[in-house]
């Protein structure tokens, strides 16, 4: 009943569907059975360490790499067998592979040249484009002339002007530097958002992914481990992988010693450690805690742990506290805005609510 | 106190000089000779190459045998440029062993070899008799398309090369953009991998012209006294008629003709290097 009721949702839900999709490099298994679903309009990161197979599902979507088996399905329209130029799936690339040859303006009219448009037919769609990422009045200069984020945005441009079904961005900010990347990720959200573009990032860092999209995929080993909205991907990582990939934690590994009314306790080498779960006693765990979530005037109900105060970083808006327990496990305690009072070397005990304990079964 | 750029161009002296006394000096003289009359400094002899009919028809046919060999090689090459430049492993070192290794066979064992395959028993005219194409032996050796075809063959490898790098350092990334953005393969070739590959081509282009207007060995091994050449004119000149006015003549046509090959091919990839 409930699988029937699944396959009868809108098709808006599924506007793609990677279905089965897999793939192998001379018999190395770099993708097995991957199911990828995007809704209509949404903005979705692909996130994961390098080799983890994002950019190769990337490449598969676009029709850039052929699956050894699986379906794309976009719209409604099985793509799986087209090539890369009947898919209507625009890319921009990490380098943005903007024509060195080709103006500004000709870069952004390729797409439309390419699907027939006259060139005095293309000016008007080609200005508007251009007008869109504020980048109308370097029409006729040569891409080679652009700054990396001049060139971003006519690689956005060229990519948008065709009306394309879907748009994939490979690492699109990685080779700007720290404050244009921000700059360019709130221009750029904003803009698909406008547009109603159905977008999918592929990125390594997970601040960019949770600032641009709406549900992440963190992928390890070619497999999603978790596709979450970033407020659910951060408070409840499905996997110590996801744990550890989407924001800062500080993890110590134990065992379940005892087991009351949904709260297992777990032996550590540096204390006992309670949090909400089923886990039955014997169950090797891995229990972590996420910085802002460790005060340090902890309560008495609270998890408790003794650390060294070995740093104290001021950041303006937030001060950083690393401390060091006598496991050498190191734990970060990051309190909003400029603290003062404490000291490096001395000893103070940590505590965090019994809820915020992120557990985890590991193997034994 | 010398700067350091200046230094470091002193490296360049033995290379020069080197050229200047073995290749320069003698050329100015040999030169000079086509300029030197009885009485002083005189054209005559330029005047009289370009007015002989027989010097016309060699000259045109240098530079028709040139400019074709060129081209044949051209649409030979690219293709197997374009290949290479995708191959990768093993087929790239068998792609590169087939181009050179035929380079370090002499062109005389070559030209020997083809006499075999074009001479009216060999074996291109007993395959063409064979399945009928003709009735009697096609005359294929001494002809200018055994010249065009042998030369084109023997400079392929300095049009290959040229537009093999060129299309290896393309980055590959292009050609997909191309293809997301709507562009079939075709498109994708035309007005982007194309246009890409032109220094390349520029390149190889005048490598092979270069040779081709100046080649002698292998003209007169293939098609001999029949149809001569600028090259086998100058030979002529020197050895037979004794004539060093009209072979330093010969001699400075074919320089102007290389050089200007030299400059224009120059401004043309730096034309296109400056769009890119």
């Amino acid at each position: 009943m409930f699988a029937q009721a699944t396959e009868q949702r809108p098709p808006a839900h599924r506007y793609l569907d990677v279905v089965g999709a897999a793939k192998s490099f001379k018999g190395t298994v770099v993708m097995d059975n991957m199911n990828f679903r995007v809704a209509k309009g949404e903005l979705v990161s692909l996130l994961g360490p390098s080799g983890c197979g994002k950019t190769t599902l990337l490449r598969i979507i676009a029709g850039l790499l052929e699956a050894d088996t699986g379906d794309i399905i976009l719209g409604g329209r099985n793509v799986s067998s087209l090539p890369a130029h009947k898919r209507n799936i625009s890319v921009v690339f990490q380098n943005y592979a903007l024509f060195p040859h080709l103006t500004v303006a000709e870069n952004v009219a390729f797409g439309l040249r390419a699907r027939g448009m006259s060139k005095s037919d293309v000016k008007a769609p080609v200005a508007e484009a251009l007008a869109l990422v504020r980048m109308d009045t370097f029409a006729d200069r040569p891409v080679s002339a652009l700054s990396g984020g001049q060139q971003q945005r006519v690689a956005v441009a060229r990519a948008l002007v065709v009306s394309p079904d879907l748009l994939l961005l490979d690492e699109p900010f990685s080779a700007l530097d720290r404050k244009l990347r921000e700059t360019m990720q709130i221009e750029l959200k904003a803009l698909l958002r406008s547009r109603g573009i159905t977008a999918i990032f592929v990125t390594h860092d997970q601040e960019e992914a949770m600032g641009v999209s709406d549900r992440i995929a963190v992928m390890n080993s070619g497999r999603i481990e978790q596709f979450a909205d970033p407020s659910t991907l951060y408070a409840q990582p499905a996997s110590p992988f996801v744990m550890d990939f989407v924001g800062l934690s500080t993890r110590l590994t134990g065992h379940v010693i005892a087991q009351a009314d949904g709260i297992a306790t777990v032996k550590t080498h540096v204390g006992k450690v309670r949090a909400n779960s089923q886990l039955v006693v014997g169950t090797p765990v891995q229990v972590g805690v996420r910085p802002e979530l460790i005060t340090p005037d902890p309560s008495t109900e609270m998890n408790q742990i003794k650390v060294q105060l070995d740093d104290v970083m001021t950041l303006g808006s937030k001060t950083v506290l690393h401390g060091v327990t006598t496991g050498a496990d190191k734990f970060l305690c990051e309190l909003p805005g400029i603290r003062t009072g404490y000291a490096r070397g001395e000893t103070v005990t940590w505590g965090w609510a019994v809820a915020d304990t992120l557990i985890h079964e590991v193997p034994a | 106190m010398i700067a350091r750029s200046n230094r470091i161009a002193l490296l360049a002296v033995p290379g020069l000089a080197f050229l200047a006394i073995i290749y320069a000096l003698p050329l100015v003289m040999l030169l000079f000779k086509s300029i030197q009359g009885a009485e002083g400094l005189t054209l005559v002899t330029y005047i009289d190459f370009f007015r002989d009919e027989f010097n016309q028809t060699v000259l045109w046919r240098t530079l028709r045998v040139a400019l074709l060999t060129t081209l044949l090689a051209l649409v030979i090459a690219y293709p197997t440029a374009f290949a290479m430049a995708r191959a990768k492993g093993i087929w790239l070192t068998v792609f590169m062993v087939a181009l050179v290794l035929p380079m370090s066979l002499g062109v005389i064992v070559k030209a020997f070899a083809w006499s075999i395959l074009f001479r009216s028993n060999g074996f291109l005219n007993t395959t063409l008799q064979a399945i009928g194409m003709t009735d009697g032996p096609v005359r294929m050796l001494f002809t200018e398309t055994a010249l065009i075809v042998g030369a084109a063959n023997v400079f392929l490898p300095f049009m290959v090369l040229p537009i093999y790098s060129v299309l290896r350092q393309l980055n590959s990334s292009l050609p997909e953009a191309a293809s997301s953005l709507g562009a079939t393969p075709w498109f994708r070739f035309t007005r982007v991998t194309l246009p890409l590959s032109l220094p390349g081509v520029v390149a190889g282009s005048a490598f092979t012209f270069s040779l081709a207007i100046s080649m002698y060995v292998i003209p007169s091994l293939i098609v001999g006294e029949r149809q001569q050449t600028l090259s086998m004119l100058i030979a002529r000149s020197f050895l037979y008629l004794r004539n060093e006015p009209l072979g330093s003549t010969i001699s400075a046509v074919l320089l102007a003709i290389a050089i200007f090959v030299v400059l224009f091919s120059s401004w043309l990839a730096g034309r296109l290097g400056a769009r890119q």
